[in-house]
């Protein structure tokens, strides 16, 4: 005679199926509101910034209020500062991160450097600029473009330390023995073989700090300022596309409106790239 | 399981001449520690020029960890350390202020999985002859070539030297590190395992390779496949438990060891 | 055969040995160099920390050592009489993060139930890297979005609604009194979920993800459903990473700046209902900073900086120690 399963049909099975289905639904709602508060955002994005998109914007400086204009200058100062930025934080990053993988493996300094770097990874952008504004804005009298360079420089070097030290670690101890075992020199041994096993995830870290700092407002508030005209001068204050838009769409007027939209389509449009091209080389370095 | 479905390694080396020994490495009191643990205990050992010197032993007996003293590998590697002394022709490689650079210049490893360098075939070789010489292209060109030809395996890649080395087979990356090896010119040349990530005939043509090397160098092999020892060795060194328990000709170890343990590791009693 | 007798590849030269020895201590130099410069560029990362934080009390000084311990409870927030308290951003920062986890923490957490357990295969990735977008999108589209879109929004359809729906309710009526603004503290605390959100779900799925199959199979072979399987197993067993994320999380909150500063209505008091603006103190400053006249109005700027720092870093500390813990656990 067949066992009949208890239990099948009670009251507290079908209690359990229905919170079971109940919380399965949950899951799915959850994700759906997750997915439509980013079709909502880039589809306004869209929307909002494609009309103004226009080689005006590209070519033009920007303008006072009430005419027409573009992003010239702000869209120029952001790509300098990014670029200098990137010139200073990335080697210092990249041979810190070095230090963590390689030399200090397993030493007391590189458990509390690991420990700091973790936090200033998450630390209030906002709390940068102060730090920056503090040393270089207060001490020289004056905003610049430097100081809006350093500030960005001082949000990549977390993230490139980072990048470097877990890619460097991926790399198989036995490479590095096999270096050794001819003789190489440690030195020697990080620069040509363990670099060139991790470039392309160190590449990666880069191209999301460029992707991380390309929409940084906060920090440049009151480094760089802000600047109406074309100048070169980095030595004073630099326009750069976050604060402009900022600026514009905080504004009452329409035309500055419609460009901080545009402004803000580009930027996105640029970190959307930036981290494309970093998760597929990060994809092709897993490959290999 | 019976003693009578086991047979014992055969020996093919030839009992050779063995009475112009040149003593290239001895190894005196020598102990290993992992932090507190002692792993070696007291190893007193020869290598010899010109021999292959095999060690063998079941698993954790620490033939590999005494292995990567005689180039100081464990060097890189913080709490461990090395006492006695190890003489590499006249000097102490464990003594302090070693160049240990030049001293893994002087002694090579083959690992036990291959590990080319993540660039060409051609650059996995000259990388580590242009470390120590300038060359012009033509003669480093030679001196790829002799390596690869050395590691037989020149034929197989010559029309290729510029693919990546992670593009071979097992087989031919393990000869391409063996030809990275030769290529800088070591006079010791340690082997750890290096055939147990390969298929049989990549086995057979390592074997017959370091064959063929033993000449020019001085060889020692760690080997947890007791018939390769047989095969490939002149001496053959049976550890356990980080001791060295018997030490002597290939042919007399496999035949007529002294020490009970050895008899019955080699006839399959434990391992 | 190999010609053996090969000059160049025979055996080693003595006067071959010493150059090489040369070459050998030549590199020697530029070996401890690379060595010690790696060692600098870590000390610089501590540099950076100190140097953070010396710079924030040396500017909040002036600030701090006039207002005192007060600073951080008083409400008025006047340049004209250079009257500083702290109290209105610090409660607009916490109650907006608070109103942020709130949403992000269930949210992110069914989504990472959802990605790990009951997706297919092949969507996993696409959604999941869609869910990572939305902490791609930099904080400045959040502002003016949050600005131009959901704050009009919630004004015309969902505040409406709050209003008359707790209007009569004892204690939520406060809640959500006042005028339906659009900008405020409920709207400024709704953005940062969504922001706030996609940090949590990656790293919830990581831990979830690290979960040893054979543990869940084993629930799952008693006869427990899905759902009971996650509360019993899965949760318990990653609850240190999640707690580490969730935190990690809390600490971007209460430092975002820029979608808050849009949408907050920048109003230097507290009220009950989170339907009036308020204030945070990123909002605050990035409103205020440029335009501070006096070293004491400045000061109070760069003081709010040093609070906003502690308390994160508290929290990002916490988080840091948790996820430790947790690796710790996981490799052992």
């Amino acid at each position: 005679m067949a066992v009949m399963i208890s239990g099948a049909s009670s009251p507290l099975y079908a209690k359990r199926r229905r919170k079971n289905v109940i919380t399965m639904a949950l899951s799915y709602a959850a994700t759906g509101f997750g997915l439509t508060w980013l079709a909502l955002i880039l589809g306004v994005l869209f929307y909002e910034g494609f009309s103004g998109l226009s080689l005006a914007v590209f070519t033009q400086m920007t303008p006072p209020p009430g005419s027409a204009g573009g992003l010239l200058n702000p869209i120029m100062g952001s790509l300098v500062m990014t670029f200098i930025a990137v010139l200073i934080g990335t080697p210092l990053g990249i041979l810190a991160g070095t230090y963590l993988a390689e030399y200090g493996r397993y030493d007391k300094l590189s458990t509390v450097v690991r420990f700091i770097n973790d936090i200033l990874l998450s630390a209030p952008s906002i709390v940068i600029g102060l730090f920056v504004y503090e040393i270089l804005v207060a001490t020289m009298g004056h905003f610049s473009g430097w100081a809006g360079s350093v500030a960005l420089a001082v949000i990549v070097v977390p993230v490139v330390v980072r990048t470097t030290e877990d890619m460097l670690t991926l790399v198989p101890d036995t490479l590095r023995e096999a270096a050794a075992s001819i003789g190489l020199p440690r030195s020697l041994m990080i620069q040509k073989v363990a670099y060139r096993a991790a470039r392309a995830g160190m590449i990666t870290g880069v191209l999301l700090a460029v992707a991380r700092i390309s929409g940084e407002t906060a920090p440049l508030l009151f480094t760089a300022l802000n600047n109406q005209f074309w100048s070169t001068d980095m030595n004073a204050p630099v326009s750069s596309l976050p604060v402009v838009i900022f600026q514009f769409a905080l504004s009452p007027y329409k035309d500055w409106q419609d460009l901080a939209w545009t402004g803000a389509l580009i930027i996105t449009l640029a970190v959307l790239a930036l981290s494309i091209t970093a998760r597929f080389l990060g994809g092709q370095s897993k490959k290999s | 399981m019976s003693m009578a479905t086991f047979t014992v390694p055969t020996v093919t080396q030839q009992p050779g001449n063995n009475d112009d020994l040149v003593e290239k490495v001895t190894v005196k009191n020598l102990d290993f520690y992992y932090g507190d643990h002692r792993a070696l205990k007291n190893i007193n050992v020869s290598l010899y020029h010109g021999k292959v010197t095999a060690f063998i032993g079941p698993s954790g007996c620490g033939k590999s960890t005494f292995l990567r003293i005689l180039n100081r590998m464990y060097d890189l590697y913080p709490n461990q350390r090395a006492t006695g002394t190890v003489r590499l022709d006249n000097d102490d490689i464990l003594a302090p202020g070693q160049d240990l650079n030049l001293l893994r210049a002087k002694v090579g490893m083959v690992f036990q999985k291959p590990t080319p360098f993540p660039m060409t075939i051609y650059e996995n070789i000259a990388f580590g002859i242009r470390l120590y010489e300038k060359l012009p292209k033509s003669e480093l060109d030679d001196r790829v070539r002799h390596a690869l030809s050395r590691a037989a395996l020149w034929d197989e890649v010559k029309d290729k030297l510029g693919a990546n080395g992670l593009s071979l087979s097992g087989g031919q990356q393990q000869r391409l590190c063996i030809a990275r090896t030769v290529a800088v010119r070591p006079e010791v040349i340690l082997f750890d395992e290096p055939c147990s990530a390969l298929d049989p005939i990549s086995t057979a043509k390592i074997e017959e390779l370091i064959d063929e090397l033993k000449e020019d160098y001085t060889i020692a092999i760690v080997t947890h496949n007791m018939q390769q020892a047989a095969r490939v060795s002149d001496f053959t060194a049976f550890m356990y438990l980080g001791e060295l328990v018997e030490y002597g000709e290939t042919t007399r170890m496999f035949t007529t060891p002294s020490d009970r343990r050895t008899q019955d590791y080699i006839t399959g009693r434990f391992g | 055969m190999v010609d053996v007798a090969y000059q160049g590849g025979g055996a080693i030269t003595a006067a071959e040995k010493v150059d090489r020895a040369k070459v050998l201590q030549r590199l020697r130099f530029s070996d401890s160099s690379f060595r010690w410069l790696t060692r600098v560029a870590a000390i610089t990362v501590l540099i950076i920390l100190s140097g953070i934080i010396i710079s924030l009390v040396h500017g909040s000084w002036p600030a701090l050592s006039k207002f005192g311990f007060n600073f951080l409870i008083e409400e008025s927030w006047n340049p004209v009489t250079e009257q500083f308290g702290a109290i209105a951003p610090i409660y607009g920062t916490v109650v907006t993060s608070i109103i942020a986890m709130l949403i992000a923490v269930p949210v992110g957490l069914f989504i990472a139930l959802f990605l790990t357990e009951l997706c297919l295969m092949w969507l996993r990735r696409p959604i999941g890297i869609a869910i990572e977008l939305l902490a791609g999108i930099p904080s400045i589209i959040y502002g003016i979005w949050g600005l131009f879109v959901f704050a009009p929004f919630l004004q015309q359809h969902v505040q409406p609604f709050l209003i008359s729906a707790f209007g009569h309710v004892p204690v939520l009526s406060t809640l959500f009194e006042g005028p339906p603004y659009g900008i405020g503290i409920l709207t400024a605390g709704l953005i940062l979920a969504i922001m706030v959100l996609p940090f949590i779900t990656s790293i919830s799925r990581d831990v979830f993800e690290a979960v040893p199959p054979m543990l869940k199979e084993s629930a799952y072979g008693l006869g427990c459903t899905t759902w009971e399987v996650a509360r019993y197993v899965v949760l318990p067993f990653t609850r240190v990473g999640v707690i580490g994320g969730v935190m990690l999380a809390l600490g971007r909150a209460l430092g975002e700046t820029m979608a808050v500063t849009f949408v907050i209505g920048n109003a230097h008091r507290i009220s009950g209902s989170i339907l009036a603006p308020g204030t945070t103190i990123s909002a605050t400053i990035a409103n205020e900073f440029t335009e501070a006249v006096g070293d004491i109005y400045t000061s109070s700027l760069i003081a709010l900086g040093l609070i906003l720092f502690v308390i994160t870093f508290i929290v990002l500390a916490f988080a840091r120690l948790m996820l430790m813990r947790l690796n710790a656990r996981l490799g052992s």
